[in-house]
């Protein structure tokens, strides 16, 4: 997983079936820098991922990439490539 | 399968029911000649790695979905401790 900070939400009308009540959010990944400055900075490319644990803005978040980011869906097939495993109460690294 | 030096741990209240209980680590992969990769990565461990610690990250589910269950978005998991490794970067004391 790599860690990113929610940057948004996003809603789309029409979407494909499977993502019909799902919630987006868009991340931006966080370098080991800006973590260790803690200053809310991300640093990384952007991307979108599916929320189930209701992330606000601002939060720092763990998102799985590849195919084991379908997984929680399992057996139903979603086309996602990111997800959001869980939401960072703190990190301590040192 | 790669390596990676561990650099913290991760707290997290709220997260994928299957990953309830599991241990989370901030870690930074390692690049042949030493050096460190800009983002870190959060990975799953079981094994007890220590702060400083280089470990053998693997970035395959399956490890995660038969302990975690089919659901589980678990990825990266650490899957060796390192002890020695016979390369240029990893010699000049990266190891801790």
């Amino acid at each position: 997983m790599r860690l990113g900070i929610v940057r948004g939400h996003l809603t789309l009308t029409p979407a494909v079936e499977a993502y019909r009540g799902r919630t987006l959010v868009v991340v931006e990944p966080v370098t080991m820098e800006n973590l260790r400055a803690k200053n809310g900075k991300g640093g990384g490319k952007s991307l979108i991922a599916i929320d189930e644990l209701g992330a606000a803005k601002g939060q720092m978040v763990a998102f799985t990439e590849g195919r084991e980011a379908a997984n929680p869906f399992w057996p139903a097939a979603v086309p996602v490539d990111a997800y959001c495993s869980l939401i960072v109460d703190s990190i301590d690294v040192g | 399968m790669f390596l990676a030096r561990i650099e913290g741990t991760v707290v997290a209240t709220v997260k994928h029911p299957t990953l309830d209980g599991c241990r989370f680590l901030v870690a930074q992969r390692l690049e042949a000649d030493g050096s460190l990769a800009a983002e870190p990565i959060a990975v799953v461990d079981w094994l007890g790695a220590a702060r400083g610690a280089t470990v053998m990250v693997s970035t395959d589910g399956d490890i995660a979905r038969e302990k975690l269950g089919n659901t589980t978005p678990a990825r990266m998991v650490v899957v060796g401790i390192v002890d020695s490794a016979q390369s240029p970067g990893i010699a000049r004391g990266v190891i801790a």
